[in-house]
């Protein structure tokens, strides 16, 4: 603890260690990049904060040599560097801990330590005692309490992840990159975590530290960089920032002002107060006694950090995972979903969280895409009406406004944005009763986002009841008549219109929720 | 850029694109013009190296030769755009056959007795193939590499190994010797089935969902398809057209035998994946198999006339499917 607590107080070292300048990178129509910059001082943690779609996966690919950068130039100790796969960004000494663990859970520890760089005898055996003793040497000189004996799939998470950065610490690292380390650890791993951390900082090694939670990056880093719509929105020293200064950084404030300038707030206007959709007490694996309603015509978010259950609220109403107990309705009828067709049936519709994976076939047309849920509409008999399924591409196409040269066009010659759109497109006709939304603007930019804006509030206008869930609070703020605020698997406060003001106080409010969910010796040892 | 959209709403009700539709529907693939090239070349080569090779009668003889590979190949197509793989066809082959020949020996020498019992034979593998494919999760692989023994195991045990004659003159005639508009049958069938897979596939609502199955699973089952479901409707289609070919087979020959055709799935697999199938699912076309069976069967073909001994003709045929999938494929 004594040690996690020495890290942020130590100075800012001076050496620079990696320095990356004007960086720009394009998917497709995407500008994910654009003349981004960072630097990392040798023994320094610098951490990257910034929403989901804001670039921060993107310029950590760029650094870890999965994807190539469009322009802009990398130097490691004053060194220029090109990588042109994820093996040479590691011969630069650039090691990347994912949130999903590339370790092999039927290995031991150290086994998985010296993964490829077993010591050999002849005709290649492996030398047992030979590769025990340097993973327990490397392991004690590192000062990381693991056992080297213990199959890492019997670990506990944390250990893991300590294994994990044991392993990206042996040979000759400069650089480690830490992705959302912590968003599946009990506060007693973060420490251990944190412990690490401080263990290798000691060692002149570097460390980028991407999160999400602000109080994390006061406590471990000396620096922070912020990246907004893909570029940098600002890099303060830690010690003279605040908490407010980083969350109008990450927000942005432009985007505040343009949220006054709405052409039609959402207050304003008048619910039929009869509920659409309504969730009493459902509970299963990952939901606790949730309560919901969503008006007709209503916008209703969900705010919440990612694993708190707010997607899992949508899939429990779309049929995809099943309920234990409590109650759904709709319309005022009670109703049990057997899965997504039968959802459908009842006018549910989903935009699901990963467009790529879960909303879209890529390598089909729009036409296909868009008639995917409803087949059997634009069929007599089990044949194809291709006339009709083709009309009624081409006026989803038109209305959503999706920039293609036509609905015959493949998915994925499609920018992010007008994917999205195909996406809604699926929902368009007829009207959805229950229009569930995952995330409805991530990767997409910023101009798109608008046009997305607009084909969700003429849904409700035309009486959809519309669950939106939704990192990017500004988002919700933008959009929701209500927020619901949603904290390990259950509704913590529904919040009308009224009850809040901006982005900022919704951010507040999140966090302190959160750290109020979290157990009582985070908060006696913070 | 919006105004794009517009004039498509006016252009496809005219005549000559719906035209270009029914053409891109059976012509569709990655780079379609690359397969009929292919074929073309393999027909001058052997045109021009054989005196035998360019006459009807020749040619006549590649579609007979070709049947069961291509019907089965029809099924397969299905089953490989939907992401899965059937090995067992060969095998379901060989135990519908038998079954078809006992069911007339034994219960009633009619040729729709016969035809019920290869069909339904060929029809219940497939189904047992995608209930365990799908409700089991088994990877398709597996289980088909079981039934593939399985089948040829209950093909052989029936009889103890010995065939079964079969002595109704009017199954020969209907799936075997007869004429249909003065197409010999076997070639008829071909057709037949080959009409059925484009219907089926590019017409049909079957079609689309095989295709948002293979294309993307996750997105599919999100779109509320029951993905279980078609999958296992798939393997019952491929299933009955190995029952359909077995009928043929065991027609020509007049009688069934439990060893046959072994080996064929992997012809059956090259010819749709020849035919612009991808193996990651989501592609392919009918008449792009066709085209891959027939480009198999013209070499089986053309490699005898030329005389080319029976080992290095294996040699040959697999180095040019080989080719042949690195040159067509995306």
């Amino acid at each position: 603890m004594e040690l996690s607590g020495s890290v942020a107080a130590e100075s800012l070292p001076s050496t620079s260690l990696v320095m990356v300048s004007a960086i720009n990178k394009r998917f497709g129509g995407v500008r994910a990049l654009r003349d981004v910059n960072l630097e990392v001082r040798a023994g320094e943690v610098h951490a990257l904060l910034g929403e989901n779609g804001a670039g921060k996966s993107t310029l950590i690919k760029i650094l870890s040599g999965v994807h190539a950068a469009d322009a802009g130039t990398i130097e490691i100790a004053g060194k220029p560097v090109e990588f042109d796969s994820p093996a040479k960004s590691r011969e630069a000494g650039i090691a990347v801990v994912y949130q999903d663990l590339s370790l092999v859970e039927s290995l031991s520890v150290a086994d998985n330590l010296l993964l490829g760089r077993e010591p050999r005898a002849a005709f290649g055996f492996v030398r047992k005692r030979a590769l025990m003793a340097r993973a327990e040497a490397f392991l004690k000189e590192l000062g990381i309490p693991l056992d080297t004996r213990a199959t890492v799939g019997s670990l506990p998470f944390a250990y893991r992840q300590m294994t994990e950065i044991a392993k990206a610490l042996m040979g000759e690292v400069r650089l480690l990159i830490l992705d959302e380390p912590t968003s599946s650890l009990t506060s007693d791993e973060v420490r251990i975590l944190f412990d690490a951390i401080g263990k290798a900082t000691r060692r002149g090694v570097g460390v980028i530290y991407v999160t999400h939670r602000l109080n994390e990056v006061f406590e471990i880093s000396q620096r922070v960089t912020v990246l907004r719509d893909g570029a940098n929105a600002g890099t303060f020293v830690t010690a003279e920032t605040d908490m407010k200064r980083l969350v109008n950084a990450i927000v942005g404030t432009d985007r505040s002002v343009s949220i006054g300038a709405r052409t039609e707030p959402a207050a304003k206007r008048e619910l039929d107060p009869s509920p659409v959709l309504s969730l009493s007490n459902v509970s299963n694996d990952r939901l606790r006694a949730v309560d919901l309603s969503v008006l007709r015509g209503e916008i209703h978010g969900l705010a919440g950090l990612i694993g708190s259950g707010r997607t899992e609220i949508l899939e429990t109403v779309f049929g995809l995972r099943p309920l234990e107990s409590g109650a759904i309705e709709i319309e005022g009828r009670r109703w049990l979903p057997s899965g997504p067709a039968d959802a459908i049936e009842q006018g549910v519709a989903l935009v699901p969280e990963d467009r790529h994976v879960q909303g879209l076939v890529l390598d089909h047309s729009i036409e296909r895409n868009v008639t995917l849920p409803r087949i059997p509409h634009f069929s007599r008999w089990g044949w194809m009406q291709q006339r009709a399924a083709a009309r009624r591409a081409e006026t989803a196409v038109a209305r959503l406004a999706v920039k293609a040269p036509a609905a015959s066009s493949l998915v994925r010659t499609l920018s992010g944005g007008n994917q999205q759109k195909v996406v809604f497109g699926k929902w368009n006709d007829p009207r959805p009763r229950v229009l569930l939304l995952d995330e409805p603007t991530v990767g997409v930019d910023v101009g798109a986002r608008e046009e997305i804006y607009a084909v969700i509030r003429n849904a409700a206008r035309d009486g959809s009841g519309i669950l939106v869930v939704s990192s990017d609070l500004v988002e919700l703020i933008e959009l929701c008549d209500r927020i619901s605020v949603i904290v390990n698997g259950c509704v913590a406060r529904t919040l009308s219109r009224g009850e809040i003001d901006d982005a900022e106080e919704l951010h507040h409010l999140l966090q302190m929720y959160q750290a109020s969910g979290l157990s009582l010796s985070q908060e006696l040892s913070a | 850029m919006t105004e794009l959209t517009a004039p498509n709403v006016v252009a496809s009700s005219t005549r000559s694109d719906r035209r270009r539709r029914i053409l891109q529907n059976l012509l569709r693939g990655e780079r379609p013009y690359m397969l009929y090239i292919a074929f073309v070349i393999l027909l001058v080569v052997f045109s021009l190296s054989s005196p035998w090779f360019l006459s009807i009668d020749n040619f006549l003889n590649i579609g007979r030769q070709t049947t069961l590979v291509s019907i089965i190949a029809v099924g397969m197509t299905f089953i490989i755009i939907a992401r899965q793989i059937d090995l067992s066809v060969a095998s379901t082959l060989a135990l519908s056959g038998m079954a078809a020949a006992l069911a007339m020996s034994q219960i009633s020498n009619s040729w729709i007795v016969g035809a019920v019992a290869g069909l339904g034979t060929g029809a219940l593998v497939g189904l047992i193939n995608g209930i365990l494919t799908t409700q089991l999760s088994i990877p398709s692989f597996l289980v088909t590499l079981g039934s593939l023994s399985m089948a040829r195991g209950l093909a052989m045990m029936v009889t103890n190994t010995k065939p079964v004659i079969i002595t109704n003159e009017t199954y020969f005639a209907i799936f075997g010797e007869g004429t249909f508009l003065g197409i010999p049958v076997p070639i008829a069938w071909t057709l037949a089935a080959m009409i059925v897979g484009v219907l089926l596939l590019h017409y049909n609502v079957f079609g689309r969902r095989i295709y948002a199955v293979g294309g993307n699973p996750t997105a599919a089952l999100y779109s509320g398809i029951n993905t279980k479901r078609i999958t296992t409707a798939a393997f019952v289609l491929t299933g009955t057209l190995a029952g359909l070919a077995s009928l043929v087979l065991s027609a020509r020959s007049h009688a069934a035998r439990p060893d046959v055709v072994q080996g064929m799935e992997l012809d059956v697999i090259a010819a749709v994946i020849l035919g612009g199938c991808s193996l990651f699912g989501g592609r392919g076309y009918i008449l792009g198999t066709l085209f891959g069976s027939l480009i198999i069967g013209t070499l089986n073909n053309g490699l005898v006339l030329l005389g080319v001994s029976s080992p290095m003709q294996l040699v040959i045929k697999g180095a040019i499917i080989v080719a042949a999938v690195a040159f067509t494929k995306r």
